[in-house]
């Protein structure tokens, strides 16, 4: 029997078409005895081009559909969903990935379009042998452990508490609030921190759904969405339940760990920790707190300069930009000028982001109050030396001016550095503990950084504020609700759908030689005593397919994942 | 006419697969040379797959998996560290040279460091020629 295949190729408007000749692919893959219709069109993930792929099931009764496009990270569940909706098997599907791995990595449109052709012909090959699978839900256990209570976790907290669901809000520290709770007024809008801060600290502490477990530590997690058990354990030196462990149920996670401040002393060249007048932002968020603004001899400064982009934006340490620096730069500008009206501020930047809502007028209002702006070089930093005794001030700054073109050298009394963000210390750990990745800055990577920013590649654990990348407070609190407002959405259904993509073992070819036994990582392959063979638990299986690579006899099918498919797919990619 | 190499990739979806895609939405351009397949995990690689490979024409296997300690399935390809070795050992009986089959870890943030290794695994196959395999199998290799 032939099997009735449809291929769609996409041009992607030109980002395909521009480089691959589509309709060439199309004319060979049309040629393939499996291929019923083939198909090329402008944009198939957008509407029309999935009605297409409907159409074409209902009117010609294909059995199986590939499409030639973008990566299946992209798009898989696009068109899954429209087989699904022409009442066909989602997995009689199979994507070609055409544009991340082709058009758009080279540029000879000739080997482009041949390269084109195999993938299609791969995915034709390998979809031949896809079988129908049938999804499993599994029950959605609706409390959640919110890891980290800065002002992410708090909010996340609250909305799924406040909506009626249980929450462990896990911190390592004695206290809530995280970072925040060390900065004074906020940038643009200078309102306080502690007043955002009491004002959610004090609803957490008196909600009836909120666990709130201070000086904690997620030690396992195990399970998969929806049915997790967390493993935890008290921290501190000492005091009572010191190293206790308990374990709880949750169905989903969201992980809120955070930033630690970068090390002013890894930058040799301004002199902290040396020069006791220069400090960093965090220093100086301490003074703001106290309400006196002095050098460390107690005398109020008459110069004072702050120094953005402390650790970021350099080649040496974080080539990222930490987002918050420069409008906290310019909170100092008008604190320090109300505080000490008569003191002189310069602020030394490379470039000025002023990007988010607000910024830009606070720029504007902050120059107005007689501040030196002046602009130095990425890798030509300011540089700081102590003062004669002729001097007026405390430390001289040397600095060569972008805009003028001059080396000017400026007085200071007290130097801010506008340290920048960095991941946690043990963000791979925590990583580690519930299975996601880390970008090569250290940051948690999100599923999809434009369409899918709070969840990650494992499902049931979502990721929000500063763990994800540097961000202010606006933007944590919107990824904190967002994430709270997916898992209550997956609360309201009760039920999951999980992939349908196991490993199965065959009895009958099953020697029992039990080898797969140990390989598994999550344990999910018991051995039946009795019947002398062993068994996948196809809930705990996570489809890694260790075991069937290793099976001895050949017993274990990894399902979506077996190798007549794949082998189909080699055969195919390399005509 | 000049030799072109045939490289199959197989790469693991959660770092490797990831990271080409990387490259291809930071426009980093590497030969075409690579044709590549996805598996859930490095640990899925069947030496039966490369040896399908070979037998099929190619003149390389280039198989990537996440870092040591990132594997999403925590310890998957502290398994595919073992196996690699041992098929090559077994292919080196059969005449098969060490470069044609490459084990590499990419994360998925290392867009630059897959063109990169695509560019030097071709070149050095480039430099190798065609793999005996294909030439007894198929009567002029270029033609297959
Ligand atoms: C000097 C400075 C000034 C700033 N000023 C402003 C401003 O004016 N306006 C503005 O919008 N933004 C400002 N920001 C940014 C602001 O601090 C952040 O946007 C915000 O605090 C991020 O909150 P968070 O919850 O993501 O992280 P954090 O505040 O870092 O909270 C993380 C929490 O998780 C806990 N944790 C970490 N790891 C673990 C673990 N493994 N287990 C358990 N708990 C863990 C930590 O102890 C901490 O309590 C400033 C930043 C700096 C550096
Ligand atoms: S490795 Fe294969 S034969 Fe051995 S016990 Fe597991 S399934 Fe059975
Ligand atoms: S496929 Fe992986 S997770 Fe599933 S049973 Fe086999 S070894 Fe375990
Ligand atoms: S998932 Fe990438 S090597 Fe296991």
């Amino acid at each position: 029997m032939k099997a009735k295949i449809g291929v769609y190729i996409c041009h992607c408007g030109s980002n395909i078409a521009k480089i691959v000749d589509c309709e060439a692919v199309r004319e060979y893959i049309s040629t393939l005895p499996e291929v019923a219709i083939a198909r090329t069109y402008k944009y198939m993930c957008s509407n029309p081009g999935q009605d297409l792929i409907v159409q074409d099931i209902k009117e010609h009764g294909l059995q199986r559909v590939v499409v030639a496009a973008c990566s299946p990270r992209m798009h898989e569940r696009t068109f899954r969903a429209a087989l699904q909706a022409a009442g066909l098997n989602p997995y009689m599907f199979e994507m070609a990935n055409i544009r991340e791995q082709c058009s758009w990595v080279h540029d000879d449109p000739q080997a482009a379009t041949e390269k084109a052709k195999a993938l299609a012909q791969a995915a034709v090959r390998r979809v031949v042998h896809h079988e129908a699978l049938e999804q499993m839900t599994v029950d959605m256990c609706p409390n959640t452990l919110v890891i980290g209570a800065g002002i992410a976790g708090l909010t996340a907290t609250l909305e799924l508490a406040e909506a009626g669901q249980k929450v462990f809000l896990l911190e390592k520290q004695d206290h809530l609030g995280g970072n925040l709770a060390r900065v004074d007024l906020t940038a643009p809008y200078l309102d306080s921190a502690r007043d955002l801060l009491i004002e959610r600290i004090t609803r957490v502490r008196s909600s009836g759904n909120i666990e709130l477990l201070l000086n904690s530590r997620l030690q396992q997690l195990q399970g998969y969405v929806g049915n997790f058990t967390a493993t935890l354990s008290r921290t501190g030196h000492d005091g009572p339940g010191t190293g206790k462990i308990r374990e709880i149920q949750v169905g989903n996670v969201i992980v809120c760990t955070g930033y630690r401040e970068f090390a002013a002393e890894r930058v040799t060249h301004f002199g902290y920790g040396k020069l006791p007048d220069v400090i960093t932002s965090f220093d100086f968020e301490k003074m703001l707190q106290a309400g006196r603004i002095e050098c460390c001899d107690g005398t109020i400064p008459k110069y004072a300069a702050i120094i953005h982009c402390v650790g970021s934006r350099s080649a040496e340490f974080h080539g990222y930009c930490s987002r918050v620096c420069c409008m906290t730069a310019l909170k100092y500008v008008h604190e320090i000028k109300s505080a000490v009206p008569s003191c002189y501020v310069s602020d030394l930047y490379i470039d000025m982001h002023a990007f988010g809502k607000g910024h830009e007028d606070f720029y504007r209002r902050t120059s107005e109050v007689k501040t030196m702006f002046l602009m130095f070089g990425k890798g030509d930093h300011p540089i700081i030396r102590s003062a004669g005794p002729k001097d007026d001030c405390k430390m001289l700054i040397e600095v060569n001016e972008q805009l003028s073109g001059e080396l000017i050298e400026i007085p200071a009394d007290l130097v801010i550095l506008m340290v920048g963000m960095e991941a946690q210390e043990d963000a791979m750990e925590t990583a580690r503990l519930v299975n996601i990745s880390q970008d090569k800055e250290g940051w948690f990577i999100e599923s999809h950084p434009k369409l899918d920013p709070v969840a990650t590649t494992t499902d049931g654990i979502f990721i929000a504020g500063t763990c994800v990348a540097p961000k202010d407070i606006p933007d944590t609190v919107a990824q904190a609700r967002a994430a709270a407002a997916r898992i209550l959405a997956r609360i309201a259904k009760g039920k999951i759908a999980v992939d349908a993509v196991y490993a199965e073992i065959s009895d009958d070819a099953c020697s029992g030689c039990r080898i797969c036994n140990e390989l598994c990582p999550y344990s999910a392959i018991e051995y039946d005593d009795k019947k002398k063979r062993s068994h996948v638990i196809s809930a705990m299986c996570k489809a890694c397919g260790a075991c069937v690579a290793a099976c001895p006899s050949g017993a274990i099918k990894g399902r979506h994942f077996t190798d007549q498919q794949i082998l189909a797919q080699i055969e195919g990619v390399l005509r | 006419m000049s030799f072109e190499p045939r490289i199959l990739g197989i790469l693991c979806n959660w770092c490797s697969y990831a990271g080409a895609d990387l490259a291809g939405t930071s426009r980093i351009h590497y030969p075409p040379n690579v044709r590549i397949i996805r598996v859930m995990c490095s640990a899925r690689v069947d030496p039966t797959f490369v040896v399908k490979a070979l037998v099929s024409g190619a003149d390389g296997v280039l198989i990537c998996g996440c870092h040591p300690g990132d594997c999403h399935y925590s310890e998957g390809n502290y398994k595919t560290m073992r196996r690699i070795p041992l098929l090559k050992k077994v292919l080196k009986d059969f005449g098969i040279e060490d470069e044609r089959v490459r084990l590499e870890w990419i994360s998925a943030s290392e867009g630059q460091r897959f063109a990169d290794i695509v560019k030097d695994m071709t070149e050095r196959i480039r430099v190798l020629g065609p793999s005996h395999v294909a030439c007894e199998l198929h009567a002029d290799p270029r033609e297959r």
